[in-house]
């Protein structure tokens, strides 16, 4: 069986992709590995995609998004980063590959993945959710429960498909809901690529929603999940074999919502700081913080979230400016700075 | 200030002044001033009063009213307490606790030491930078140390560890210490090496080697390994007695070691199981430093999260190489450690031999005191985690005022703060049986003896079940565990529930000396290596 496993990520991320890529490799050989990158080289970080421990890049700029740079536009760097996860996984379908597999840059395998596949006889689609049993409670069921009926009952760190069938069907839908709605717009029942998940089992058949809690274990399930490392150094989750973290929000939020639910289950710190010893170890010192050069016009401004809001809103805009990073007379940035005001 | 505006200034100072009378009732109730104080000695050298402090000052800045309650966690999880801009304990005391919020979120002493965790090569670093203005000394400066012998090199021992052996504490120190001593009882040369800084772990081909050469206690300099080869290998046996032991690899590489020990004239000798070195880099098995991991296969997930994972494989090939060149008969002070030894991936051996440190030999039974005196629950030694401290801490203050125990601490260094009776206890060379003697005066009923590693060898448990003292232990503490259930001496516990329910129900009262048989020891200490080697040849 042909794998792909791919992850969408800029450059601020490649710390977290090279871990979760090192991982793969570790526990996967033979999957064919894909970095798919909403990006460019910073100035003075000499990128070579054949010393990474991916086997090919693919730039968003290849995907044939129509309009690429109005489009990408239209979103920041979260919204966009989801959203080039749909036209990939659908163009993949017809790539030779019999299953594809998408893993968030700041997840980690632990074990190897083999019982996806298994799975994936008997099923097209496979889900992970945010929680598998239920909170009781209060700040619990704020933090967990109530948050992911805002931004998605199922977490798109993690889907797998088989390329055929229901998971084609699958993948062709997310790829045009994607490219039009994939904005972290909450009230609006919007949350980028993930909330769209919620409609999967309704609208697709053969999915299957992995209730094993080795699977995407991360800060909003800790409450409901015990880590434990056996003298048989193996690590289990409530039992069951770790398969895979996903490491959201690597810094102090994170560590709060970790050390809340974590508690006194120590191998979750040890994890933790395992973690953060390998991000900071692939941290290439060339890549500034924070970098991501769709984040600025092409003199160097900042890009506001709100105008990329009123960009995307506006079809008149979209239409006078195709290239609406561009600076100097005559451009959006222009047109922002006299006439927005 | 006109008339009016003074009198609301008066109002809202008095407005004040209630507020703060009010929370001042209500947070008395669970403060602990002691504690305050003991972890808050900035204020405790002022002369305030700590519930003053706390309420004006202390809660702002983030100190804890008691080891309960922590005010950092407390805002951290309760915006609506930060946006309130009240005391967060007044505010837990009144409402928040009816309503479920939690007071502290208890993430374990192991949390803690994984906070502060030193990586092996930052470790390693710290040796070599310690190392670094060491003077070496020269092949002549060595020879003419040398010569300065009891036998002229006839009859020499020579011991290998991790550090000078005169002036650091521990139990490896203590056994060549032993060493030391019968081999001035019987007149024969005793040649140390080791680094000149304690070294965290082997040092790999091709690191600069550095070693420190004592010779009958008196330190010759420090010279590189080859220079030391050459200058044992210009003076031969000559039909003395020559032997060697390897107490720990620590800071040496095999294949120098294995060059002193042919320049020598030796082939056979001792390897010690003082640790474990020989399996892992992290030489107690402690995963991270905070649990037992029993050396499970090196490519685990569990070795793939710890700091010592990367450094393994290495530090097994070295201590391989060790053993290929040497003819080495491994000398393990228990059975327990021995077998665990063999069975994790040791490396092929042709002897084995179990020898203890010490021996007990019964003196008579002990004497019963009153069956209604709280139960004496001791504690022995420093203070740290890997011993045990964080279970006994937690009984200590949990079990506080409690009439059915006394909580006592023997040892060099008092650990501020906590309701337990400290006694200065120090175990030195001119006063051996020390702590045997005063845990035998204090008539301490339980020694809580825990340890996260899989001890080779305990002096604590010798000393305790020696003094007529019940031990009670988890079932990773190695030699402990099966030194009390050899000795019937008191209780190995699966969990620190177990422990906790042991005293929640009064249980462990059934290991008071009233209600034990229990039997006093002579401990007596081995020769170490020099009981097998024959004194005369």
């Amino acid at each position: 069986m042909k794998v792909l496993a791919y992850s969408s990520f800029t450059f601020s991320y490649l710390n977290r992709a090279r871990v979760l890529f090192e991982s793969l490799r570790r526990h996967h050989p033979d999957w064919e590995l894909v970095a798919l990158m909403t990006d460019e080289p910073p100035p003075g970080f000499d990128f070579d995609p054949a010393s990474e421990p991916f086997d090919r890049v693919v730039w968003a700029s290849d995907l044939g998004i129509p309009n690429f740079k109005s489009w990408l536009f239209k979103h920041d760097i979260i919204e966009v980063s989801t959203a080039v996860k749909g036209p990939f996984i659908h163009q993949a379908c017809a790539g030779g590959a019999d299953v594809v597999i998408y893993l968030d840059p700041d997840t980690t395998l632990f074990a190897p993945l083999d019982p996806l596949l298994d799975w994936l006889g008997d099923h097209d689609i496979l889900l992970t959710p945010h929680l598998i049993d239920p909170n009781d409670d209060h700040m619990a069921i704020l933090d967990n429960d109530i948050s992911t009926l805002r931004t998605g009952i199922y977490n798109l760190g993690f889907v797998a498909i088989r390329t055929t069938g229901e998971g084609a069907r699958f993948a062709k839908w997310w790829n045009d809901r994607l490219l039009s709605y994939c904005y972290d717009d909450i009230p609006t029942g919007l949350f980028v690529d993930q909330r769209w998940c919620d409609h999967v089992p309704a609208l697709f058949d053969k999915v299957k929603v992995i209730r094993d809690p080795g699977y995407n274990v991360a800060s909003w399930n800790l409450s409901r999940r015990t880590l434990a490392v056996g003298k048989d150094g193996a690590i289990t989750v409530n039992g069951y074999p770790l398969r895979f973290w996903h490491f959201t929000k690597l810094g102090p939020l994170g560590d709060v919502m970790t050390k809340r639910y974590a508690g006194d289950n120590f191998p979750v710190y040890e994890i933790w700081a395992w973690y953060k010893r390998q991000v900071a170890a692939a941290t290439d010192p060339a890549i500034p913080d924070r970098w991501w050069a769709y984040g600025r016009f092409a003199d160097g401004e900042p890009i506001e979230k709100a105008q990329r809001v009123l960009y995307r809103q506006r079809g008149d805009l979209q239409a006078a400016y195709p290239d609406p990073f561009a600076s100097g007379r005559g451009t959006f940035q222009d047109w922002l700075a006299h006439e927005a005001a | 200030m006109s008339g009016a505006i003074l009198t609301l200034a008066r109002r809202g100072t008095a407005w004040a002044r209630r507020r703060l009378n009010a929370e001042r009732r209500v947070v008395a109730a669970e403060f602990d001033r002691n504690y305050y104080l003991a972890v808050n000695p900035d204020v405790a050298v002022t002369g305030a009063d700590p519930l003053d402090h706390f309420l004006a000052h202390g809660w702002r800045e983030g100190r804890d009213p008691n080891g309960r309650f922590s005010v950092v966690e407390y805002l951290n999880d309760n915006p609506d307490v930060v946006a309130a801009g009240v005391n967060p304990f007044a505010h837990y005391l009144r409402s928040g606790r009816a309503e479920g919020r939690t007071p502290a979120h208890d993430m374990g002493f192991r949390y803690r030491i994984l906070a502060r965790q030193i990586r092996p090569q930052d470790q390693l670093d710290a040796a070599a930078r310690a190392t670094l203005g060491v003077k070496i000394g020269t092949p002549a400066q060595l020879s003419a140390g040398l010569a300065s012998s009891r036998t002229g090199l006839r009859d020499l021992h020579i011991t290998f560890s991790h550090d000078d052996y005169r002036t650091n504490v521990g139990g490896v120190q203590l056994c060549i210490q032993r060493e030391a001593a019968g081999l001035v009882e019987r007149g024969h040369d005793h040649l140390h090496l080791c680094p000149p800084v304690a070294w965290p772990m082997l040092r790999l081909a091709g690191e600069e080697g550095r070693l420190l050469v004592l010779l009958n206690g008196r330190p010759l300099g420090t010279f590189p390994p080859a220079v030391i080869a050459e200058a044992l290998a210009r003076v031969p046996a000559s039909g003395g007695v020559r032997s060697f032991a390897v107490h720990s690899l620590l800071g040496h590489t095999a294949d120098e070691t294995i060059a002193i020990v042919r320049a020598a004239g030796l082939g056979a000798g001792f390897f010690w199981l003082h640790d474990y070195a020989s399996l892992c880099a992290g030489y107690n098995l402690l995963r991270n430093n905070v649990e037992d991991c029993a050396a499970p296969p090196p490519n685990s997930a569990a070795c793939g999260i710890c700091i010592y994972g990367p450094w393994r494989g290495p530090q097994a090939a070295a201590h391989a190489t060790l053993f290929a060149g040497l003819d080495l008969t491994v000398v393990s002070p228990a059975a327990r450690t021995l077998d665990f030894w063999r069975a994790s991936g040791a490396p092929p051996i042709s002897r084995a031999v179990v020898h203890p440190h010490a021996t007990l030999a019964p003196r008579g039974p002990a004497p019963r005191p009153s069956a209604d005196r709280p139960l004496r629950v001791a504690y022995v030694g420093w203070p740290v985690a890997h011993k045990g401290w964080p279970l006994f801490q937690q009984l200590a203050l949990r079990y506080a005022g409690d009439p059915r125990y006394a909580f006592h601490h023997l040892g060099a260094r008092a650990e501020p703060g906590l309701p337990v009776s400290f006694r200065e206890v120090r175990v030195t060379a001119e006063q051996p049986a020390a702590m045997q003697a005063a845990l035998e005066a204090a008539e301490i009923d339980v020694l809580i003896f825990w340890p996260l590693w899989r001890e080779t060898f305990s002096f604590t448990v010798y000393e305790a079940i020696a003094a007529g003292c019940a031990v009670i232990t988890g079932p990773d503490s190695g030699n402990v565990a099966a030194m009390v259930e050899a000795q019937d001496a008191g209780w190995v516990l699966e969990t620190p529930d177990a422990l906790e329910a042991a005293f929640a129900s009064g249980e462990v009262a059934k290991l008071a000396r009233a209600r034990r048989a229990s039997m006093l020891y002579d401990m007596t200490l081995s020769g170490m290596t020099l009981d097998l080697i024959p004194a005369i040849p």
